[in-house]
């Protein structure tokens, strides 16, 4: 479980995320979708989940059960991105960030050797690592990308590169992953194949999944539950239904109501 | 060869340890050690290329005109642009400062040799390596903490200062520098031997060929290791990379010691073989540059292309010399030949797949495109001269 606690962050005179307090994967593939307009501070808190920025003031609790089923509590606030993935918690971006110049297999097979601590070995072939290769064959067929795993990744559509991203941070092993916005700029055709395809791998997994989303429907569709943010601060959660019955939220989301 | 084709022959290459010399079957491949797989034909390529490396001390008697000196610096300096290369091609960063590490290591050999008597050739040969090795270590450690243009320009600071403090200490032997010439013969011994001149100019050359051999080969595994794509993941996603759990940082100054080795053992081997070591040869930017040059010259893109690189262009400079008192001009007109026709250079440009790769095969299928090619490159021409009238037409008279 991802938790944080007072979580402040301020760029200049805007307070871009005010005293927020979250839980993500309160069980074990729990499907949380986080909403709110443009400006409420959705990116700026994965941001701060994940460490791509550090908070002014606040602080993030990664909590795990380890093998004897004890309670391991991690402070990782000030914990840099590469060891938080190591740690369990991965995520994707708004704008696809894969190897460019690398085939779908070998992205995939990048995340895999770093989740295996292989990627220091300097002196065995990358390809030639058995377990791996069945990892990244199964990734592959799980997110559909096995017919195009050796076309290279700039050259693959829109919506193939957004699973790849998120194969990808599959490939990590994650306890937690948090998706910032896995369906923008992927067709209307195609938004439900790509989040079907997420969630049911994360169910599957056992991975609790948090995405940044605006498409309501979407939400509705597939929220374990929903975090709606409005300037920087935690304006409502609870089921998607919240949706329809919060008024304040159906005005602030949705602009409807008074 | 289809890709699916490619990863089978690949797979079947690192199946075993042991080199094999059967052929797949159909195709013909040998297994030449694990994971290197070759067609006959390549094998005889580099086999033919090594006799000919292997021949250059005999060669180089039969004609003065090839001289087994400048192709033995064009080695030197392309193994050089071998290691810039990790840098370049995999973690995408440029250095300006790359002679550092060369004249680091030259400058070892040459201070042992001269203030220590130090007459062993293989330990000149390592302490250049380990204190070149060294160098790279701190340099990296306070150039990296930046990336892009800094990055480049620290780099750059910091061989100007090596440069600056060779050319001061008189310990160094200011701008005259030092000799390599220890012991009682004035010449490194092998084994404990002592050589004759001639001897010694061979041997040396022997020893290079052992040692870029040997160090193309580890090159070569690193690139195809996990470390290996460690590094083209952080060169073509930095932010991606540490977020697929990699410790950026400390990989990109491993590469960076990795490169900062191959200018070590070269500047090392410089120093026996020029037996005199100047900081304008082996410490000034323009070096840099130079061994920047070589590598995008040969194909940055490649292994061997750094090294083809260097013979080249040390090459080109001493033909220059002969022709010509602005050689400098002809090495500015190749790299803008380069940059405008080949940009994968001479290895990468002969690669299949390559645009000169296509044009040889259609020009083989139907010659008769020449004509076609001709009439293209006319009229991109004559348009190119109207927009230059045009251009000119408004900066003088003004747009109308």
């Amino acid at each position: 479980m991802l938790k944080a606690t007072n979580l402040k962050k301020s760029f200049g005179q805007l307070v871009a995320t005010d005293d927020v307090d979250v839980e993500f994967g309160r069980e074990p593939g729990e499907m949380v979708f986080i909403v709110g307009p443009n400006g409420a501070g959705k990116t700026t808190l994965v941001n701060l989940l994940t460490g791509l920025l550090e908070p002014d003031d606040g602080n993030v609790v990664l909590t795990r059960t380890d093998e004897d089923g004890e309670t391991v509590e991690r402070d990782i606030t000030n914990m840099p991105p590469h060891e938080r993935v190591k740690a369990g918690v991965v995520r994707s971006f708004q704008v696809v960030h894969v190897f460019e110049e690398m085939s779908v297999r070998e992205n995939v097979r990048t995340a895999v050797l770093s989740e295996q601590d292989l990627l220091g070995s300097a002196f065995s072939f990358s390809d030639e690592h058995g377990g791996v290769e069945a990892l990244v064959d199964d990734l592959l067929e799980r997110f559909r990308l096995d017919d195009q795993q050796h076309v290279v990744a700039d050259k693959l559509p829109h919506g193939d590169r957004k699973l790849l991203d998120v194969a990808m941070s599959f490939a990590l092993d994650p306890d937690v992953l948090l998706l910032d916005e896995p369906t923008s700029g992927v067709s209307a055709r195609e938004t439900d194949y790509v989040m079907e395809t997420i969630v049911n791998v994360s169910k599957a997994e056992g991975v609790a999944t948090v995405a940044i989303e605006h498409d309501m429907d979407l939400v509705s569709e597939y929220a374990d539950r929903v975090v709606a943010l409005h300037q920087g601060g935690v304006l409502g959660e609870g089921p998607a239904s919240i949706l329809e019955t919060d008024d304040e939220l159906r005005r602030v989301l949705l602009g409807v109501g008074a | 060869m289809s890709d699916d084709d490619h990863q089978s022959l690949k797979a079947w290459g690192r199946r075993s340890y042991v080199p094999a010399t059967t052929t797949r079957d159909g195709d013909r491949y040998v297994r030449v050690s694990r994971g290197m797989v070759l067609s006959p034909r390549r094998i005889a390529g580099w086999l033919a290329l090594l006799a000919l490396f292997v021949a250059v001390p005999d060669i180089a008697s039969l004609s003065s005109s090839i001289q087994q000196r400048v192709l033995h610096q064009g080695v030197l300096f392309g193994l050089a642009a071998v290691g810039l290369n990790v840098l370049l091609r995999h973690t995408k960063l440029v250095s300006f400062g790359h002679a550092a590490f060369f004249g680091t290591g030259a400058y070892t050999a040459a201070v042992l040799a001269s203030q220590f008597d130090v007459t062993s050739m293989l330990l000149l040969l390592a302490a250049a390596t380990l204190v070149g090795t060294l160098m790279a270590g701190v340099i990296g450690f306070l150039s990296l903490r930046h990336t892009g243009l800094y990055f480049s320009l620290l780099t750059l600071a910091f061989g100007q200062l090596l440069y600056a403090i060779a050319q001061g200490q008189s310990y160094l032997g200011g701008s005259d520098g030092l000799p390599v010439r220890p012991g009682e013969a004035n010449r490194a011994t092998l084994f404990g031997v002592e050589l004759s001149a001639d001897v010694y100019s061979v041997v040396v050359y022997y020893l290079t060929v052992l040692v870029v051999v040997l160090a193309l080969f580890v090159m070569w595994r690193v690139v195809n290791s996990p470390f290996g794509n460690a590094l083209d993941a952080i060169g073509q996603d930095r932010t991606r990379a540490q977020f697929v759990g990699i410790p950026v940082r400390r990989y990109v100054l491993a590469a960076f010691v990795i490169s900062g080795i191959y200018g070590g053992v070269a500047g090392g081997m410089y120093g026996l073989v020029q037996q005199h070591v100047r900081p304008e040869a082996t410490l000034y930017f323009l070096r840099s540059g130079e061994i920047l040059f070589m590598a995008i010259l040969g194909g940055f893109g490649t292994l061997v292309g750094p090294l083809v690189g260097g013979v080249v262009l040390v090459f080109l400079q001493d033909v220059g010399r002969d022709f010509t008192n602005y050689f400098d001009a002809l090495t500015g007109i190749v790299l803008l030949l380069l940059v405008f026709g080949f940009p994968r250079g001479i290895v990468g440009s002969l690669q299949s797949g390559s645009r000169l790769r296509a044009a040889v095969s259609t020009f083989s299928d139907d010659p008769a495109i020449v004509g076609e090619w001709a009439t293209e490159a006319w009229t991109s021409l004559w348009a190119a001269v109207g927009r230059a009238r045009r251009n000119l037409r408004m900066l003088v008279l003004g747009v109308r």
